[in-house]
């Protein structure tokens, strides 16, 4: 039997060396080596300030590696000092990862995201799981105050260019068609398990469970 | 809502701004001394503000806030990030903190609670009634206003830097209060307890910025029911009355969601609630923050 969507070529895509990585693509310039900072300077505070959303990378030992996404309030980040940062830790789906991950591995990778901007914020460095008094005190929201937060000492702060969300079209509110055109969450869970049950019944209770964020 | 600018800031004190807002659309809604209002910040977050200009300027509010330490997001954004020029909105000021006629007044006031005063005393003292204001904080240099209140009120202000001078002998200000005098009071916890210990409850007027900490018996559910949408809304023993209504899609405001700004106030038709709010809910009245229910049913008006 044929596959309809056969790979144009039936085997791994070839692997090149990081040699041949430069050659192809030259040496980074020296402008863009000389904008990673050790530290939050004002501008990347005020970017951080107004971040509501970012993506978290983590690994485990073996180097099994992981991407989540975290949001809440802009500013829900909180700047501790210019080296330390704070994330608080919201109830989600109470898997772990992120925790076990940095419990073996404290390397973190953050990528910090504000609605409108085409440019994002790298931030890269050590992490540990705290229960700091002081630092939870600080994310209190709706009267909540969260049980964990994670705090980072950070080694590398830089500004992504905005080309990859330009060219993305992140922005643009005609983008948002692009969600339509997708199974929604019932569907996927409906094929994913085999259930038999009415799959906007399953997107009820989703939806209702959304209603309840803190 | 009404959408203001933020005209300028100022720096009233060490670790306070002052924000100077004009009405973007001509005047802005009346007030009274003791009046607050909700300021919607760019990062999403609205805190609470006592309004401590002049209710005669319809022009413009003004608002000061202090950069907490534990800052949850509010006084750290206000004092970091916004700009003058910036359009900022305001609700309606609300007063839960009203100045009662009298013959007289006492006024004492610690920190940033100075802003709700300040209103009051230009107020009486205007009217020509005798009023006299004792001013705390820990040092002269992080006291709002305390140059300003001296130069325009002379001897009925007393400032009292704690760092250096102690605190206020509030024992002796009650002995040697007048029979009629009437006190409002406005700052940390610490001043509203020793307040209350030493002058008659009747008498005393006091505005909490923090919960009062008071234990409650456990939370239980109950029902309520909405006389205007018809429906009911479960309220589990988890949950709170705001919560519960606001995940039904029934929003109610909300502000502090600690029992003391008074903004997600609902009208109680029928059943007995259980006020746990520090604002002193009206009859018939409660805050769906914090406030519960002894009876298994309320009925709301929404
Ligand atoms: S939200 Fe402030 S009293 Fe309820």
């Amino acid at each position: 039997m044929t596959r309809q969507n056969a790979p144009v070529a039936e085997r791994r895509p070839r692997r090149v060396s990081m040699e041949q990585v430069r050659e192809r693509l030259g040496e980074p310039d020296a402008m863009i080596k000389s904008k990673i900072q050790d530290h939050i300077g004002e501008h990347t505070r005020r970017f951080i300030a107004h971040s509501p959303f970012l993506t978290m990378a983590t690994a485990d030992a073996s180097g099994r590696a992981d991407c989540s996404p975290r949001g809440d309030y802009p500013g829900f980040v909180k700047v501790l000092d210019e080296h330390l940062l704070a994330i608080p830790d919201r109830p989600g789906n109470r898997i772990a990862d992120s925790f076990r991950n940095l419990a073996e591995n404290d390397g973190i990778g953050l990528l910090f995201f504000v609605p409108g901007s085409r440019e994002t914020l790298r931030v890269n460095g050590r992490a540990y799981a705290t229960d700091e008094p002081d630092v939870l005190a600080r994310m209190q929201t709706e009267a909540r105050t969260p049980e964990l937060a994670i705090a980072v000492d950070v080694e590398e702060v830089y500004f992504h260019c905005g080309r990859a969300l330009i060219r993305s079209r992140l922005w643009d509110p005609a983008g948002q068609a692009l969600a339509g055109e997708l199974p929604t969450l019932g569907e996927m869970a409906v094929a994913q398990f085999g259930l038999d049950v009415d799959p906007r019944l399953l997107e009820a209770r989703l939806e209702e469970g959304y209603r309840k964020l803190y | 809502m009404q959408l203001t600018i933020l005209d300028r800031i100022d720096r009233p004190a060490e670790d306070v701004v002052a924000l100077i807002l004009r009405g973007a659309h001509g005047p802005l809604a009346p007030w009274e001394p003791g009046a607050h209002v909700d300021l919607a910040l760019p990062n999403w977050l609205t805190r609470q503000y006592s309004l401590c200009g002049d209710p005669r300027d319809r022009e413009r509010y003004r608002i000061a806030v202090r950069h907490e330490r534990l800052s949850r997001g509010g006084s750290d954004y206000v004092h970091r990030y916004l700009r003058e020029g910036r359009t900022l909105e305001v609700s309606l000021p609300r007063n839960t903190f009203r100045l009662v006629p009298a013959p007289s007044y006492l006024f004492l006031a610690g920190g940033i609670g100075i802003t709700a005063i300040v209103p009051m005393l230009r107020a009486a003292a205007g009217a020509g009634v005798p009023c006299s204001l004792v001013y705390a904080g820990r040092t002269y240099a992080s006291m709002p206003f305390a140059g300003e209140l001296r130069a325009a009120y002379g001897d009925r202000v007393t400032i009292v830097a704690t760092g250096h001078d102690g605190r206020p002998d509030l024992a002796a200000l009650a002995a040697g209060l007048a029979p009629e005098t009437v006190v409002y009071c406005c700052g940390p916890a610490s001043l509203l307890a020793d307040c209350e210990a030493v002058f008659p409850a009747e008498r005393l007027h006091v505005e909490r910025f923090r919960p009062q900490p008071r234990t409650f018996g456990p939370d239980t559910a109950f029902d309520v029911a909405c006389a205007r949408s018809g429906r009911t809304v479960p309220v589990p023993a988890d949950e709170s009355l705001l919560d519960a209504l606001n995940h039904a899609g029934l929003p109610v405001p909300a502000g502090c969601r600690e029992g003391v700004c008074g903004s997600c106030e609902v009208t109680v038709l029928e059943g007995e609630p259980e006020h746990r709010d520090d604002v002193g809910a009206a009859p018939g009245r409660m805050y769906a923050c914090v406030s519960r229910s002894r009876s298994p049913r309320l009925v709301l008006d929404l």
